[in-house]
């Protein structure tokens, strides 16, 4: 599955990979050892956030479902 | 009638992570994005024939009347791609076993707002089964939707059409008949009504020939539906709308 700019695939992939491995064989346990997947976390959303400010994705805060704030109205 | 990805359930294209954090209580909490495609080809296409004659103000859609609605047509998508982002939050805990997600679309907000939480329990008696529980609040903008279509409807591109909707009353109660789809009904496009109940297409002359959903049953309020059946409902909607307005397009594009 892409992601929201495909110069962020790799990265993605990459801390996917971590991510489930953790998920499944720590947090899933209750093993409360650090997230090690930290950096390429750090990494990928750098690259995510340049994307979604070229594309000028709106996702300011929004609260939903009980915690909601005011919607901004866009049509794009 | 499934013939495009419907827009309450689209074709996700695309997921990002935002944000991901372990809460006091061992909670995982994810932000996602979410890039979804839409499936309305009609919609867009009727919207993309409006943002070609915005600079002359001429019509809004070609083979119609001169009447400009140019106003009305970036409102409704504002672009003539079906790409859309919903952003997602979801709550995972490893202690009680159970997982919380919320979405909201955070594109095309000017015409619907879909606001959707899903959350997953074990079985009180039965811990190989997993318990669902879906809700939605489905805003439907009826201003803007409303608007745009009485536009639309006052610009009729069919003479066909035309003939048949002057053919009924404007006020006929939601009764069916051998063909549903050319009786104007009050139940179905009430829901793209704003709250005061005031619309110009009530009292059109061609009046808007929608079926009456079958599954609608929460009365509409505040230009809301909300209900046991109101992701159906407004898919219905959406999808009667798209339909429409094919079918209204193609004989214009034919003799353009």
């Amino acid at each position: 599955m892409n992601g929201v700019g495909k110069a962020c695939t790799d990265m993605k992939h990459k801390y996917n990979k971590c991510f489930n491995c953790w998920f499944a064989k720590k947090f899933l346990k209750r093993d409360s050892s650090n997230d090690p997947c930290t950096d390429l976390f750090k990494h990928y959303q750098q690259c995510v956030q340049k994307v979604i400010k070229e594309k000028e994705i709106p996702i300011e805060g929004l609260g939903f479902m009980g915690h909601s704030k005011e919607r901004p109205e866009s049509s794009s | 009638m499934r013939k495009y990805p419907n827009p309450m359930n689209p074709c996700v294209v695309g997921v990002d992570v935002l944000e991901r954090t372990v809460d006091g209580r061992g909670r995982l909490h994810s932000h996602r994005l979410l890039s979804t495609e839409w499936g309305l080809p009609a919609l867009v296409k009727a919207v993309s024939l409006g943002r070609r004659r915005h600079g002359d103000c001429s019509a809004g859609i070609p083979g119609t009347p001169r009447r400009c609605a140019c106003e009305l047509h970036p409102v409704i998508l504002g672009t003539s791609r079906t790409l859309t982002y919903i952003k997602e939050h979801s709550i995972v805990d490893p202690v009680e076993k159970r997982m919380e997600l919320c979405s909201t679309n955070i594109t095309l907000t000017n015409l619907v707002s879909v606001d959707e939480r899903l959350v997953y329990t074990p079985h009180p008696e039965n811990p190989e089964m997993t318990v669902l529980t879906q809700e939605a609040i489905i805003t439907v903008k009826g201003i803007s939707l409303g608007s745009y279509l009485e536009s639309l409807m006052a610009n009729t591109i069919s003479s066909n059409a035309k003939k048949i909707m002057s053919s009924f009353p404007s006020h006929a109660p939601s009764s069916r008949a051998s063909s549903p789809s050319q009786i104007p009904s009050a139940e179905a496009w009430r829901l793209l009504l704003p709250s005061d109940g005031h619309s110009q297409l009530h009292f059109s002359p061609q009046p808007l020939c929608v079926q009456t959903c079958p599954c609608l049953e929460a009365t509409p309020r505040n230009g809301s539906t909300t209900g046991t059946h109101g992701r159906e409902a407004v898919e219905w909607v959406i999808r009667s709308l798209d339909a429409e307005l094919e079918d209204l397009a193609a004989p214009a594009s034919e003799r353009a």
